[in-house]
């Protein structure tokens, strides 16, 4: 079979539940709101970075993400959807590449997007406190968020796959990015670095210490989400429909 | 020529043998119907066969590949094994139209299938408002999206309305007239005696029969005379004299093993004996299966399939 048949169908079943769409509008809402509130607090704090507060709402807007992600996949372990799915598209491999593709691109797109519009508002927010703010930092910042929330999504997606469920990949992953990461999150220079989510997100600050830069921090979550769609591929080839 | 090659098929989930060196063929050209109680393997058959469980031993094939290595399979085979696959928030027409992309099958096909299952003035729905008989026409739409020459039906009729249960029966009829291999799984014996030419018959996995439906029924089910009379003594003796034993049923009528209307017949009206009713009684394909079923004791309680 090609593959170009099976991206459309994909792509289709993307497109016609209504869900999907709906979570990268969230995506877009929830992060541009956060931003304006972060932008327009106090930016006293000593440890203050104008290019993380513009982006911050990438915190809880990336949840939208991991639902896109992990509803993606898991409407397919709804009832005998696989079967049906894999009735008509035997090569498993195929199949799943199609899937994470449709996932990817989109959360792509709308994260960029995202980006931009929050980086837009929380300047609008911070005024003066963000003036010292470079280009270079600023399209870092867009890019890197943009690729993180893609990232996000396949990483959900890649889990979703594994457990079969997506109430199972959200209860774990949710509390995950809002609980574990918040609280250890601080303590930087230690293993919380590597968290999936902790070391892509230093491609939205200005300024970063430790071991890992932007893009090296973004490139550990690559990895974390590689292993994610791996298991999830190993997982879809290898189990009964 | 498309038939559908199951051999040793065996098949093993945690210990328990769901289906158990499993050896028929499925003929294009007829209706077959695939019987046996829940648990019997079934849906498991079927699954092996397109592929989405991995056998434990054995091989399914159809027009001798195994299933994943057909191009575009949803031209060649059609399944239905799971009303409640489509998603619900999806509209009908949506739902035929992703399965139709994946296998380069064009949108004008999917109304096709959608008027022809009688869903064309639902098809904008979400699948989520159809009631249990839409959702039943929508996967049997979604199995003919293809054209495929092989059919394969898990219950199809489960929550048809009457209109919809011959609707079926006329469609699996014409199917198979159209040259195609048609498998029907059920365990409604009346229905499946509906429409069905030829019979593989599981129990626990195994294959119990694989037979022609009219030969299963005559070798299982003696054919019998029924008949009603104002005068059942007149009736008994004229019968002994002729060697026939009859029986009495608590409603008044009365049957008569091993002989053939006409003689009976025959016999009643030349002894004078009053005949209200006299009849051929057929064995029905549920006689015969519980004959067969009747030996294998051990498989009347199955737990139910998931």
């Amino acid at each position: 079979m090609e593959f170009a048949p099976v991206l459309r169908s994909e792509w289709l079943k993307v497109r016609t539940l209504r869900s999907l769409p709906g979570a990268l509008l969230a995506l877009l809402a929830v992060t541009t709101a956060f931003s304006a509130i972060a932008g327009a607090s106090d930016a006293a704090d000593p440890g203050f970075d104008p290019l993380f507060t513009a982006l911050s709402g990438v915190i809880p807007g990336q949840i939208a993400a991991v639902t896109f992600g992990a509803m993606a996949v898991s409407s397919e372990f709804q009832q005998g959807a696989l079967r049906l799915s894999l009735a008509a598209v035997p090569q498993r491999g195929r199949w799943f590449a199609a899937k994470a593709a449709v996932i990817a691109l989109p959360a792509l797109l709308v994260g960029l997007g995202t980006a931009f519009a929050a980086l837009l508002v929380g300047r609008a927010g911070l005024g003066a406190a963000a003036d010292g703010l470079g280009t270079g930092a600023q399209v870092r910042g867009v890019v890197g968020c943009g690729v993180y929330l893609m990232l996000m999504a396949l990483f959900a997606a890649g889990i979703a796959a594994l457990l079969r469920s997506g109430v199972a990949t959200l209860s774990l992953l949710v509390p995950f990015i809002l609980v574990v990461s918040f609280v250890i999150g601080d303590a930087t220079g230690t293993v919380a670095d590597f968290l999936p989510d902790k070391a892509g997100q230093l491609v939205l600050r200005e300024t970063y210490d430790g071991t890992l830069g932007p893009w090296s921090g973004l490139g550990v979550t690559a990895l974390w989400t590689a292993a994610a769609l791996l298991a999830g591929a190993w997982s879809v080839r290898h189990r009964d429909a | 020529m498309t038939s559908i090659d199951v051999q040793d098929l065996t098949k093993e989930f945690g210990g328990r043998r769901a289906v158990d060196r499993l050896t028929f063929r499925v003929l294009p050209g007829r209706v077959t119907g695939f019987l046996g109680p829940n648990g019997a393997g079934k849906s498991t058959t079927m699954r092996l066969v397109l592929g989405l469980d991995r056998p434990t031993a054995g091989s399914a094939t159809i027009g001798g590949r195994p299933y994943p290595a057909l191009r575009e399979p949803l031209r060649h085979v059609g399944a239905l094994l799971d009303a409640q696959a489509a998603h619900g928030s999806r509209t009908a027409r949506d739902h035929l139209r992703v399965l139709a992309a994946s296998n380069r099958i064009p949108d004008s096909r999917v109304d096709e299938v959608l008027a022809e299952t009688g869903l064309a003035s639902v098809a904008r729905r979400r699948v989520r408002t159809y009631s249990l008989g839409m959702r039943q026409r929508l996967g049997i739409a979604a199995a003919l999206l293809g054209d495929p020459e092989v059919v394969m039906l898990d219950e199809p009729s489960n929550g048809l309305d009457p209109e919809g249960i011959v609707w079926i029966r006329r469609l699996l009829r014409r199917l198979a007239a159209e040259g195609r291999t048609v498998l029907v799984s059920s365990h409604l014996m009346n229905e499946t005696a509906s429409f069905a030419d030829h019979l593989v018959v599981l129990g626990r996995g195994r294959l119990l029969a694989d037979t022609p439906m009219r030969d299963f029924i005559h070798a299982r089910v003696q054919p019998r005379v029924r008949i009603r009379t104002t005068d059942p003594g007149a009736l008994t003796s004229a019968l002994a004299r002729h060697g026939h034993a009859a029986e009495e049923h608590a409603d008044g009528h009365w049957t008569v093993r091993d002989a053939r209307v006409d003689d009976i017949g025959r016999i009643a009206s030349a002894s004078g004996v009053p005949v209200l009713e006299l009849a051929a009684e057929e064995g029905t394909l549920e006689q015969a299966y519980f004959d067969l079923t009747g030996a294998e004791t051990e498989f009347t309680a199955q737990p139910q399939e998931a």
